[in-house]
């Protein structure tokens, strides 16, 4: 078995360049066109990445802070001498419905008002559903659900004896 | 005819049947230096467009049997640093395909080292690569050389020295001599995987130098 160290054929390297048999120009020739189409698109993606670049991207969620909410500034309201109060949301809301009676019942009416208020934000009292974490922000509010998702008569009960002395109120 | 005459002949013969070697006379030399077996030169062109196919980029370049005729090859082709990325130079003994699917290269493997140099660097491991493999001096004892690919990638650039067996023992004379002609110094690993396991993205090598 005919067997040649490295330094061997080092020496038996010809200095001229001998013809091969194959076509060596047309081998360069593609090894050439390949290395122009890559240089093309490499520049091509360069130029897209230049002028689109992050503008085309999806937002990722490590480079920026919190979302912008736009808090609703409180409006301001300047009456005939110039005094400017702030003006809360619930009493305008509320300050629209009873056009009828503003002569002298205006005591009664903000108490019922207060009233139905205050019964509606029970109602709405936030619990572990309607908040995103999943889990409870205190054990006092594992017992709160298992009370609003039971059934309870005597509760049941209650409401409508709430609703009825409301009816009797309004009767009044 | 005086004894001068017939030396100042015989002379002449003896020159004249002295047969020119590349030593002698670098252009028209006539004695050449067979090799051990034939070797074909491959070449993976990179893919330029979607529907080629890995059979469509293969493709066989030329074939040698001589030390002479390897070095014509190698002065005709662009060398390492001028092949465009995701090009591969492969060669393989006789007719063997440099594919795992190749009867002769099913059962064997691929010592593997992936290297960051460029330019002239990669230029010379290649060459001293390719006459260790052609002069069959990194594998004295059996042939158990079926081919070597040199890889060109972004990442670095990547030898792969082919098997035809992952038998250990002559695996590790092999590597070792390897690791010589690649320079690669004590904090460089040599990593072997056997071709059963190359359909395994998370392959382990089956031996490390």
């Amino acid at each position: 078995m005919p067997k040649y160290t490295i330094e061997e054929l080092l020496q038996l390297k010809p200095e001229e360049v001998k013809p091969v048999n194959f076509d060596a120009v047309e081998f360069k020739a593609l090894i050439e066109k390949v290395k122009q189409l890559q240089a093309l698109r490499e520049e091509e993606y360069h130029n897209h990445n230049h002028h689109h670049g992050h503008f085309n991207r999806r937002r990722s969620s490590h480079h920026h802070g919190r979302p912008k909410v736009n808090k609703h500034k409180p409006k301001v309201i300047v009456d005939e001498e110039g005094w400017a109060t702030f003006e809360p949301k619930n009493t305008s809301a509320v300050a629209e419905e009873p056009e009828e009676g503003e002569t002298n019942s205006n005591g009664d009416k903000k108490n019922r008002s207060t009233e139905s208020l205050a019964q509606e934000t029970v109602k709405i009292k936030p619990n572990n559903k309607n908040i995103s974490s999943s889990r409870p922000a205190d054990n006092k509010d594992i017992i709160m659900d298992k009370q609003i998702h039971g059934f309870n008569t005597f509760a049941a009960l209650g409401n409508e004896d709430d609703d009825e002395d409301e009816e009797d109120e309004e009767e009044a | 005819m005086s004894v001068e005459e017939v030396a100042q002949k015989l002379e002449n013969v003896s020159v004249g049947e002295e047969p020119k070697t590349v030593l002698s006379d670098a252009t028209e030399f006539e004695v050449k230096h067979p090799l051990n077996t034939k070797w074909t030169l491959w070449y993976t062109k990179p893919a330029v467009d979607k529907s080629e196919s890995w059979s469509d980029l293969l493709r066989p370049v030329t074939t040698f049997q001589t030390v002479e005729e390897f070095w014509a090859i190698f002065q005709n082709i662009p060398e390492p640093h001028e092949l465009p990325l995701k090009s591969d130079y492969h060669v393989f003994r006789n007719d063997i395909r440099p594919e795992w699917e190749d009867e002769s290269n099913s059962k064997g493997g691929k010592w593997s080292y992936q290297i960051k140099a460029k330019g002239t660097e990669i230029d010379e491991l290649w060459l001293r690569t390719l006459l260790a493999v052609i002069g069959e001096t990194i594998d004295e004892e059996d042939s158990q050389i079926n081919g070597v690919v040199l890889s060109i990638r972004k990442g670095g650039n990547k030898f792969a020295l082919w098997t035809k067996s992952s038998d250990k023992e002559p695996l590790a004379k092999i590597g070792a001599r390897f690791k010589q002609v690649l320079k690669i110094e004590d904090d460089g690993l040599l990593e072997f995987y056997p071709h059963s396991s190359a359909n395994d993205r998370f392959a382990q090598p089956s031996i490390v130098l």
